[in-house]
């Protein structure tokens, strides 16, 4: 695998959408390109970031209870 | 009519997914208490339709289906003004980080406050905001953020595509407003 099919497939790796045999070969690339490999960490990175960002927020306990009435 | 323990079990099934809903309608309306609203109302309309839930699909997106299709017929009316994307080009922030000569983790990822990836990613038009609160922050796989959206996997992932660049942009741009990043300065003549 060359270093432009490794940047093509780095979104559909992190996001666990490659099928088991291209992921394999995402990953075998990775070890051994470290250039590669600092560009997975980095979009590694960056999806967590945006992930903890936006979990911050949850649902108010007084709307919890709430719907746990209207629901019941 | 369901039997009212199978009620009680979808019920209790259905809340264990609020927080996923409050995000999205927070994200979606950024206002709280409409986003409460939206929350009520879908809750209400999936106890209506439950009979139309079919038991081990996937409910959380069935859920999200039904709040976001209540935030466009509220809010929106028509998904025509959506706004489009600025257009970025091929904007990939680890490859212009690199050519500014910055470390893209340490220096600049480790720099950014989560209220300003929240306002990054709440600049992203709704259709846009929608893809990347699904696939990116509530980890749904490609085909049940299809399912969620009512659109094919490809528009999923052309979405997505395009809303990371505007993201990236964005956060690259406050980098650079903000002092974290200095653009290298090109040569006068």
């Amino acid at each position: 695998m060359k270093c432009a099919e490794c940047a093509d497939k780095l979104d559909r790796f992190l996001d666990r959408e490659l099928n088991n045999t291209e992921a394999l070969e995402v990953q075998l690339h990775l070890e051994g390109c470290p250039d590669c490999m600092e560009h997975y960490d980095f979009e590694s990175h960056l999806k967590r970031l945006v992930k903890h960002s936006c979990e911050c927020d949850t649902a108010p306990t007084t709307l919890r209870e709430k719907l746990r009435q209207i629901l019941s | 009519m369901a039997e009212p323990a199978a009620e009680t079990a979808f019920a209790e099934e259905a809340l264990t997914h609020l927080d996923t809903l409050y995000r999205g309608a927070l994200r979606l309306t950024h206002d709280p208490d409409a986003a409460q609203d939206l929350v009520q109302e879908a809750y209400l309309r999936a106890i209506r339709y439950q009979h139309s839930y079919q038991a081990g699909t996937n409910m959380k997106a069935w859920l999200f289906a039904i709040m976001r299709n209540l935030f466009w017929d509220r809010f929106k009316g028509s998904r025509r003004d959506d706004v489009s994307l600025d257009d970025v080009g091929d904007f990939v922030l680890y490859d212009r980080l690199k050519d500014e000569g910055a470390k893209p983790e340490s220096d600049v990822l480790d720099k950014i406050a989560a209220s300003e990836v929240v306002a990054a990613v709440d600049k992203l038009p709704p259709l846009h905001r929608e893809v990347v609160l699904l696939v990116d922050v509530e980890g749904f796989s490609y085909k049940d953020a299809a399912q969620a959206l009512g659109v094919p996997i490809g528009t999923v992932m052309s979405r997505l595509h395009r809303a990371r660049q505007q993201l990236q942009k964005s956060l690259y741009d406050y980098a650079v407003e903000s002092g974290i990043v200095r653009p290298r300065q090109v040569p006068q003549q």
